[in-house]
């Protein structure tokens, strides 16, 4: 098997790994790193579980691999919380009943995190747009949406 | 009675740790020396299997064990012991495991299962329960070879594999007795839960012993683990299931589907852990399914409306093994014919075997299916006598002292009440059956009730640990699977004790020491776990206040306990606060309190006779409710867009009432997929959508319906602080609700769902 050795930063920190050419970028942080937070779900694209963000853009880490993110700054559900407080979004998500079983829950924040970048204040059909690729089957959707709209706007605040 | 902290929207007690990505899943777990599992699975839908060759597999480095059906030829299941571990002699099923390997890493393992080579002979396939009925190929030879552990009761040389029956009244002589008799039928497509998270199991087997442990997100542990003795060949204490969180649930993780494949590969790696992950395309082709069904429904009602008579077939299309459908076909037996009052009724239920993957619990135990069948039955009536389909529904439906179907006397139900609730929500009554928007859209408003059991007799336990500063640690074996569980719990405990929330924490479930509960299913854990943290929660007490009367030198029975102050009656100043409880000293080398609560409702039940089905008493816990829906149809393209559900739902009490509402609008969701988008497609046996991408569930978009939901809280006398389970009421009358109101937009009859867009507009060409 074929390797090749790679630089990331993952949530603040520098790795230096030697990886096979096909691992996904998924599969290097659930089981290199050790990082599990990101969920696997389909490992075909289509369910949002395992979305990263990959200098700063949300990213199905199931479909990329790891060789791809050379160089790159990744960001996981592990470095949304700093210093021992919780992060606006991960805030909003408690206080709206956003999360359920939870397993969607991690994909879920990262892709809000990319969506609050972009659009610091939402509406809910951006959100239902920007978040399509992201699947839940335990809330119905309804307090997801109010919880970014509610993150955005603790945002403003802060 | 004063409440402090049940009744008030608490958020969840395990929020932080999943939003923080901390929540270990079954996949999650990694055991040192753990090797990876594959599985060989069979490529024909119904095949002899002549050969199975497995030494290129052997060959490849990295492998450690390949095994077969030869190797292991027990066989399983909870009501009918028909199904191998692996197949052996024949498959009956795409996708059913054919032969196991585990290796060092996972390319390998799943290389190595490519390499498998099996010789078959095709056996014609069963696709359907039409092609079932006729018997022409079974699947099951000779039903009475097999082990029956449960209620289950197969056809002998039929595809048969459980008849349910209820009887009451005289059938003929109802249908006599009225003015109309319609007869319809309904069917709905085979579903696939899609949890985001697969099914999982990481187990390992101690080779001198012969223990086995099972790390898996199961929803039952304590169901699964005899079926696993006996699947193992072990007793029961050998085997030890320690329970992951689980990533989605909805009845998809009651049966064992990982666990025997994880622990028959443990058995042949000199002790090495096997972790075995299902793909997204496994889950789908041979994980477990909502059995397809189609159901017969003929009713005879009077001129004003008033129901006289219903008989209604039901028929389950099971899947290649019987699993769970008996209970199935129990649950939506008692439930087929609404919630109302009818004086003939006759119900006959069948569980087909055909070879498809297994159809068996699926949230709600097939009364979405019966609630979809007999309300599109009631809008058809109201159509026919040109009566208001709520008008029609409130006219028959049960109230306080009304007889069920099955003879049981009803108290405190508010069916009624949720009805009138539900169509508010909507407006009904402010609008007609169907009108046209202004932008040219086919409107129509449509109402759905239904009744549901909880399964009933059963037990549960809980252990209370009173630590040495006032906290409270919780054993209870009832499953997290995002419903809240573990919030309701610790809530009802904090009411009961006086103990803050936050000083209140649930231990992991593991079977080598959490107590007993029966499974997470049938919407239970609520009443039952709670029943049984109250009971525990007096022992608690009562110790307590043996304590502090030993510490204040008074007599036991001049304690008292109030809010969690442990205090001596009219002496203020002898009063210790539960949270002060460690300052005090009185817990000081004493014996440490543990209070134990063990719940039945073994004498809250009457069983119902076998063939009729009549009882005092068939269940401790109806649950009721009713939706309604309003929904748009663009006469262009035949889409369909859910724009309103209005809900009522009787929780009895709502403990966590935000709690409460999440377990309604996931529904709602999850129903409107039911009804507008999901089916696993087969043909001749071989599952055509098997993939996220053509299988669609609900996304963001799908999903912007406005939701109007009410708690009706009609206290049940046996409910902890009055409350009823709410886990699967939300999904049940959801479908039928839509259907109704697209039925009424497009003036149609489609009673079949999915209803697609071409179903709409093949309508208008008619
Ligand atoms: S696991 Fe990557 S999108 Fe589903
Ligand atoms: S919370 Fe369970 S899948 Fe979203």
């Amino acid at each position: 098997m074929k390797t090749l050795t790679i630089q990331v930063t993952v949530n603040g920190e520098a790795f230096c790994k030697t990886v096979g050419v096909n691992m996904t970028l998924l599969e290097f942080l659930r089981e290199e790193l050790h990082l599990t937070g990101t969920k696997l779900g389909c490992n075909e694209g289509e369910c949002g579980a395992c979305t990263v963000l990959v200098d700063g853009k949300p990213v199905n880490s199931c479909l990329m691999l790891a060789v791809e993110a050379d160089g790159a700054e990744i960001f996981t559900v592990e470095g949304l919380a700093k210093d021992g407080t919780l992060h606006p979004l991960q805030e909003a998500f408690i206080e709206a009943g956003a999360v359920q079983c939870g397993f969607c829950t991690p994909g879920m924040l990262m892709s809000a995190k990319a969506l609050l970048d972009k659009y610091p204040k939402p509406t809910a059909q951006q959100i239902r747009k920007e978040l399509e690729g992201n699947i839940c089957r335990c809330t119905g959707y309804d307090r997801i949406v109010k919880a970014i709209i509610l993150a955005s706007e603790m945002n403003k605040e802060g | 009675m004063d409440l402090k902290v049940v009744g008030k929207p608490v958020a969840r007690k395990d929020a932080i740790e999943k939003v923080t990505g901390q929540t270990k899943f079954g996949a999650d777990i990694d055991l040192p020396g753990q090797l990876y599992g594959a599985v060989c699975r069979s490529t024909y839908p119904h095949a002899t299997i002549k050969n199975v060759n497995t030494e290129m597999a052997l060959k490849l480095p990295g492998v450690r064990a390949v095994i077969t059906g030869k190797d292991y030829t027990k066989l399983y299941g909870q009501f009918i012991e028909d199904q191998p571990v692996i197949a052996f002699d024949k498959v009956r099923y795409q996708g059913e495991p054919v032969a196991l390997v585990a290796a060092e890493d996972l390319l390998t393992a799943q290389e190595a299962a490519r390499l498998i080579e099996i010789e078959y002979e095709p056996l014609p396939v069963v696709n359907s329960i039409d092609e079932a009925l006729t018997n022409e190929t079974l699947l099951h030879e000779d039903w009475s070879k097999y082990n029956i552990p449960g209620a289950c009761h197969p056809v002998q040389n039929t595809n048969i594999g459980d008849t349910f029956t209820l009887r009451k009244g005289d059938i003929e002589q109802g249908f006599k007795e009225s003015d109309l008799v319609v007869e319809n039928k309904f069917s709905c497509s085979m579903l696939q839960h899609t949890t985001i998270e697969t099914h999982t199991a990481t187990a390992y087997v101690n080779q001198i012993t012969g223990e086995i442990t099972v790390y898996t997100p199961a929803q039952s542990p304590f169901t699964i683990r005899p079926v696993l003795a006996k699947a193992f060949n072990v007793p029961l204490e050998k085997i030890r299931i320690i329970c992951t969180a689980i990533g989605g649930g909805f009845g998809s993780k009651y049966e064992v589907r990982a666990e025997p494949l994880a622990i028959a590969l443990a058995l042949f790696t000199n002790g090495r852990p096997v972790k075995l992950q299902f793909s997204r395309e496994e889950e789908f082709m041979a994980s477990v399914a909502r059995a397809p069904a189609q159901i017969h429904l003929k009713t005879g009602v009077k001129k004003d409306g008033t129901l006289v008579a219903q008989q209604v077939k039901i028929y389950w299309d099971t899947g290649a093994y019987v699993t769970t459908g008996p209970r199935v076909n129990y649950n939506a037996g008692f439930a087929a014919c609404g919630p109302y009052k009818i004086p003939h009724a006759w119900v006959d239920g069948y569980c087909l075997v055909t070879n498809k993957s297994l159809g068996t619990a699926y949230r709600g135990f097939g009364v979405p299916e019966v609630a979809c069948a007999h309300e599109f039955q009631m809008d058809c009536i109201a159509k026919e006598l040109g009566l208001d389909p709520l008008e029609l529904r409130l006219k028959n439906v049960l109230e306080e002292g009304d007889i069920s179907v099955t003879g049981e006397v009803m108290q405190s139900i508010a069916v009624k009440e949720c009805l009138e609730e539900a169509a508010k929500n909507i407006g009904w009554y402010d609008k007609p059956l169907n009108w046209t928007t202004q932008d040219g859209k086919l409107a129509g408003k449509g109402i759905a009730c239904f009744c549901k059991l909880t399964g009933t007799p059963s037990t549960t336990s809980t252990v209370l640990k009173l630590n040495e500063n006032g906290s409270l640690t919780i054993q209870y074996s009832g499953r997290e699977m995002g419903q809240g569980v573990t919030t309701v719990i610790p809530q009802m405990a904090a009411e009961a004790l006086g103990i803050s929330l936050d000083k209140i924490h649930m231990a992991p479930v593991d079977t080598a020491y959490s107590p007993y509960d029966k499974t997470t299913t049938s919407s239970r854990s609520t009443f039952h776990g709670g029943n049984a943290v109250l009971m525990a929660a007096e022992q608690i007490k009562e110790q307590l206040l043996d304590l502090a009367a030993k510490y204040f030198q008074v007599s036991p029975s001049q304690m008292e306990y109030v809010d969690g102050v442990i205090r001596c009656k009219g002496e203020p100043t002898k009063a210790i606060h539960i949270e002060d409880i460690e300052a005090s000293g009185i817990l000081k080398e004493q014996p440490p309190v543990i209070g134990n609560g063990t719940y039945s409702t073994l004498n809250l039940y009457y069983k119902p006779d076998p063939l009729t089905r009549q009882s005092k008493r068939p269940t401790v816990m109806w649950m009721f409710g009713a939706q309604a829906a309003i929904t748009e149809v663009d006469p262009a393209t035949g889409c369909i867009k859910l724009k309103t559900i209005g809900a009522a739902h009787d929780v009895g009490y709502a403990i966590n009432p935000v709690g409460c509402l999440q377990q309604i609008e996931g529904p709602i969701i999850m129903g409107l997929g039911h009804a507008l988008l999901e089916e696993m497609i087969y043909e001749n046996g071989i599952l055509r959508n098997g993939n996220m991408v053509d299988y669609k569930v609900p996304t963001f978009q799908d999903s912007d319906v406005e939701m109007k939901i009410t708690l009706v809280e009609k206290q049940h006398p046996e409910g902890p602080f009055g409350a009823k389970g709410i886990g699967e009421p939300g999904i049940c009358p959801v479908a039928a609700a839509i259907v109704n109101s697209v039925n009424a937009a497009c003036e149609a009859n489609l009673n079949s769902i999915p209803i697609k867009p071409e179903h709409v507009l093949f309508r208008k060409e008619d």
